[in-house]
């Protein structure tokens, strides 16, 4: 009757800790002091990282604003340049895309996931040069897409081919291409803080003390190093914003449901139309760039080049009240147009710069046009597309915290964050509403891969011990009852099985002929608790993840679930055939509800 | 799509089984070794990022100013459509530059896109609240939007801001504009305060002191408009301007003598000036028709009170009753009543009778002013003669 596993060296078994790992590790105390060597050098290369990514990201930063100068003009650009620069160089990246760097394509995000759950942390050092080239021209050309994705994706190619060199184990290679990704974002946007927030919440998806601590330390000195060469300053020259009123976190609200409608027009462009583009003949791939550049050019001709490239001097024009709100709305609306019809095209950039210009340009519109109803409106034109960036944000992307934390970070000013919070919320909702995976699951999906999905992670309904459990009908024993009478009280129960109650703690289980064996034995004035062995059976509580009890129900056939605060108080029981019924039926539901 | 990464070779990462002993050894033995090449490297790509980043800021300067002086050559020759593009494009390369957003502003302003101009001026307002030219040119903002406050409080920190160069003579050249704009609003009382506050501190300007009198002139502050056309005068004696303008101000004071004297200078200086030697012809008859002046023989005086009186009966007889006009008539100078009186008294107003009466003089003065006034009220303003004697009761106490 030997139970195996399960117990400490304190006879207390701890199934709430989630069980040591199990890769094969050092062997010898040498080993173990190694194992914290690599653990250092890991955090030391995380700063190694970040210089390099950030200084990666300031290259690239030069190659975007030299491929604008030398392919749109250094002033306003003609019209022949308006409409031959993206076509042209969309033509061009094409045929990088298809016969150099086939994995430089789309924004860089599901690539950076790629790595981390796919391929073991493996970015190609080529892809990321390819991303480089191909992000700079296109961008550079009018292209309406953002370089904030590319550097992450860069970012991540480099400390993937620093892994690589540096022959890191495999666990460390997953996380470093992460690490690589936080450092990039961090300079692209000089936001440190949000770039660690999307990493851990759209990348990497769960927090731990070891990945925080590279993620920051990479972030961080990307940061300082792009500060360097760059300068401190935001991305957007932020007026005083704030809220003066409470009551007019409804007028946020409201931004906060155009945001979200947005948002769905916005992924459901990209949704729809990438998988029909893609269907298409392959030699078509060579021209879809440049049919986008060349509707963009169009764009730009007809009155409204502000759309073209990443857009911050718009933002920055938009958020000092520089634009009618009837532009603004159009604006948002060819935006939107363009960035659709440069992604699902093929063409090699992010989609971070364009939210947030869509997001600008509606959140200074929508305040604009609350001002004509409601002049006493407070809120400047720049809290409006402060907000607003952040509500498409959280929309579009689907990244709330992020989001948060990205308009707090690119304004300094903490007094916004209601209206943040507040329009945010609304737009997450009603994006979530209507388009129920977001953006980026849909396109990874639409790649053929199935990358576990950040948000349903979240929203994922967890089933808990209490769930499965059943009410404790058998008797239960206690360890100093003679095994006599102990077979009396057991007689009365229809179960074999009979749980017994330790002093001064802890839970043991005996069958009904194990006690009648002993009895026939003459060991019937015996207490249980001299029969029963030392090792005890797991506890369980009810708020506990129900595949804690899976990892038990297999030795036991019953498993006391007790109460927190009293280890003694039995609140059920749970069996296998409990947990397996419970899966069972939640399976069922979740076919029902697809 | 082609797969993520379809490159990777099995072989190629380090899995976490065999090798990982391996691997952590070698940590061991060349971690330090393994962090100076990663420094080496680092400071490769630093030294190699400061040398494409020198080039870098080299081309966005020269950019930028190329774009700016365009932007400054435009906006001189009066396109500043085209210098906001200019600007705009300079910006591009400099974003923070104080002057090319200075610039930018202003040529917006000129285009009356003071929305935009206020959004670039109020941003570099917040940088240097200090900055006399950004606070003026967001007065200028405000006095288009006809926000008399916001303007006032803006040309009232651009007065005392700093200024780069001249700072005594943008501070005036501030405060004018602030008179001009209080003058629009017709707010004259604040404007003659801000005048004062300027005619305090003048260089030796004679054209300086012109434009101030004038504008003492427009807030009805004669003396100190007389004060600054004499200050004028002392800096350019042969100074037309400053003298037709002392004449008016003079003459408006009731100071017909020193006016007749600055008029008379103003036009022989100008001919041209008609206004200034109407001025004088009027001057000069309020002199000749005072009985009141000192120094006049008894007989003179005599003489001026028969034709005043004259004139004052021609006037009253030139000068019918409107009913219809509904002008209210007061009852001592009732048109009949005037009519009456001065009937009553035409025979005694002889040079005989005035000798032998010196009461007879005020008496008929007294009627030859409220006729003036009275004929003023009912048939308008007078000339000649007949402006010279309502003048005359003026300075006499009359209204």
């Amino acid at each position: 009757m030997e139970i195996a596993a399960g117990t400490q060296a304190g006879g207390v078994p701890q199934p709430g800790r989630a069980p040591a790992a199990t890769r094969p590790g050092p062997s010898s105390p040498s080993l173990l002091r190694s194992v914290f060597r690599e653990e250092r050098f890991f955090l030391v290369l995380s700063v190694f990282i970040g210089v390099f990514s950030g200084l990666a990201v300031v290259c690239f930063r030069f190659a975007i604003d030299w491929s604008r100068i030398y392919l749109l003009g250094s002033g306003a650009p003609s019209t022949l340049r308006l409409i031959l620069a993206p076509s042209v160089t969309g033509l061009i990246i094409a045929m990088l895309v298809i016969h150099v760097f086939p994995q430089a394509r789309g924004s860089g995000v599901n690539q950076t996931k790629a790595a981390l759950y796919i391929y073991n942390g493996y970015v190609p050092l080529r892809t990321a040069i390819g991303k480089f080239i191909t992000a700079a021209l296109a961008i550079g050309s009018g292209h309406s897409l953002g370089p904030e994705d590319p550097s992450l994706q860069i970012g991540a190619g480099l400390a993937s081919a620093l892994g690589r060199r540096l022959h890191l184990s495999r666990d460390r290679m997953r996380l470093i291409a992460p690490v690589g990704a936080a450092a990039g974002l961090a300079a692209a946007f000089n936001a440190p803080i949000s770039a660690v927030l999307f990493v851990i919440e759209e990348v990497i998806g769960r927090w731990s003390a070891g990945i925080l601590g590279s993620v920051v330390l990479s972030a961080v000195s990307s940061v300082v190093v792009m500060r360097w060469f760059l300068g401190s300053e935001s991305l957007f020259r932020i007026p005083p914003v704030g809220l003066v009123r409470p009551g007019e976190l409804v007028a946020y609200a409201v931004l906060g449901v155009a945001g979200g409608l947005a948002s769905v027009v916005f992924a459901s462009g990209i949704t729809t139309l990438r998988p029909r583009l893609k269907a298409l003949p392959r030699w078509t791939q060579y021209f879809q760039p440049a049919a986008a550049g060349l509707m963009i050019g169009l764009i730009g001709v007809l009155g409204a080049p502000q759309v073209m490239g990443a857009g911050y001097e718009v933002i920055d024009q938009a958020i000092h009240g520089q634009f009618t709100w009837q532009f603004l709305g159009i604006l948002a609306g060819l935006k939107i147009v363009a960035t659709i019809l440069s992604f699902v095209s093929g063409t090699p950039g992010g989609m971070f710069a364009p939210t947030l210009f869509i997001g600008a340009m509606l959140g200074a519109g929508v305040g604009d046009v609350e001002h004509l109803f409601f002049p006493h409106l407070t809120g400047s034109a720049g809290t409006y597309a402060l907000v607003g960036m952040g509500v498409l944000f959280a929309g579009f992307l689907r990244a709330p915290m992020t989001s948060v934390f990205m308009v707090l970070e690119v304004s300094g000013n903490y007094s916004i964050i209601l209206p943040v919070l507040v329009a945010n919320t609304f737009a997450y909702l009603i994006s979530r509403g209507l388009q129920p995976a977001p953006i980026f699951d849909v396109l990874t999906r639409q790649d053929g891969l199935d990358l576990p999905s950040m948000e349903e992670l979240r929203e994922e309904n967890i089933l808990r011990v209490e769930d499965a459990m059943q009410p404790a009908t058998i008797p239960v024993l206690d360890d100093d009852q003679p095994l006599a009478e102990a077979i009396r009280q057991a007689e009365k129960s229809p179960s074999e099985t009979l749980l017994v109650r330790m002093s001064p703690s802890g839970w043991n289980s005996i069958t009904k002929q194990q006690i009648r064996t002993m009895i026939s034995e003459g060991k019937g004035d015996l207490s249980l608790r001299s029969v029963l062995p030392i090792r005890q059976l797991p506890r369980l509580h009810p708020d506990q993840p129900l595949d804690i009890a899976l990892r038990y129900v297999h030795e036991w056939p019953l498993i006391p679930v007790v109460s927190r605060a009293n280890f003694r108080q039995m609140e059920g029981v749970i069996s296998r055939d409990n947990v397996l019924n419970r899966y069972r039926i939640a399976q069922v539901d979740a076919k029902d509800l697809i | 799509m082609p797969p993520l990464s379809p490159e990777i070779q099995p072989g190629e990462e380090v899995t976490a089984t065999a090798g990982e002993d391996r691997i952590l050894r070698w940590y061991a033995t060349r971690e330090p070794l393994v962090l100076v090449v990663l420094s080496l490297m680092a400071v490769l790509f630093f030294l190699a990022v400061t040398g494409l980043s020198r080039i870098y800021y080299r081309q966005q300067d020269s950019l930028g100013e190329r774009w700016y002086s365009r932007g400054v050559a435009d906006l001189n020759a009066g396109h500043a459509d085209q210098a906001v593009g200019a600007f705009h494009a300079a910006l591009r390369y400099s974003r923070d530059n104080y002057g090319y957003q200075l610039s930018l502003a202003q040529a917006l302003a000129a285009l009356n896109r003071t929305d935009e101009a206020q959004a670039y001026l109020l941003n570099l307002w917040e940088r240097k609240p200090e900055d006399g030219t950004v606070t003026l040119e967001l007065g200028r903002i405000f006095v288009k939007k006809r926000e008399k406050d916001q303007a006032l409080r803006y040309y009232h920190n651009a007065i005392y801001a700093t200024w780069a160069d001249h700072p005594d003579n943008r501070r005036r050249a501030a405060r004018l504009e602030l008179v001009d704009f209080l003058l629009q609003e017709n707010d004259q009382t604040q404007a003659q305060a801000e005048l004062i506050a300027l005619a305090a501190n003048l260089p030796p300007d004679s054209p300086l002191h012109l434009r101030i009198g004038g504008l003492f002139m427009q807030v009805q502050d004669y003396e100190h408009a007389l004060q600054q056309y004499r200050e004028a005068l002392t800096i350019d004696r042969r100074s037309s301007a400053a003298m037709a303008g002392a004449g008016h101000a003079a003459f408006v004071r009731g100071n017909y003598e020193s006016a007749q004297g600055y008029l008379a200078g103003a036009v022989a200086g100008d001919p041209k000036d008609t206004e200034s030697a109407e001025l004088l012809h009027t001057a000069g008859l309020v002199l000749q028709m005072d009985p009141f002046r000192r120094q006049i023989s008894a007989s003179k005086r005599s003489r001026i009170v028969i034709e005043a009186f004259e004139t004052a009966g021609a006037r009253l007889k030139s000068c019918s009753p409107r009913p219809e006009s509904g002008a209210t008539v007061p009852t001592t100078a009732d048109q009949e009543t005037l009519d009456s009186r001065w009937n009553d008294l035409k025979p005694r107003i002889t040079e005989l009778g005035l000798r032998r009466d010196p009461d007879l003089v005020d008496s008929a003065m007294d009627l030859v002013f409220a006729i003036e006034r009275q004929t003023r009220a009912e048939c308008g303003g007078p000339a000649g003669a007949d402006l010279a004697l309502l003048l005359i009761s003026k300075l006499h106490g009359g209204n």
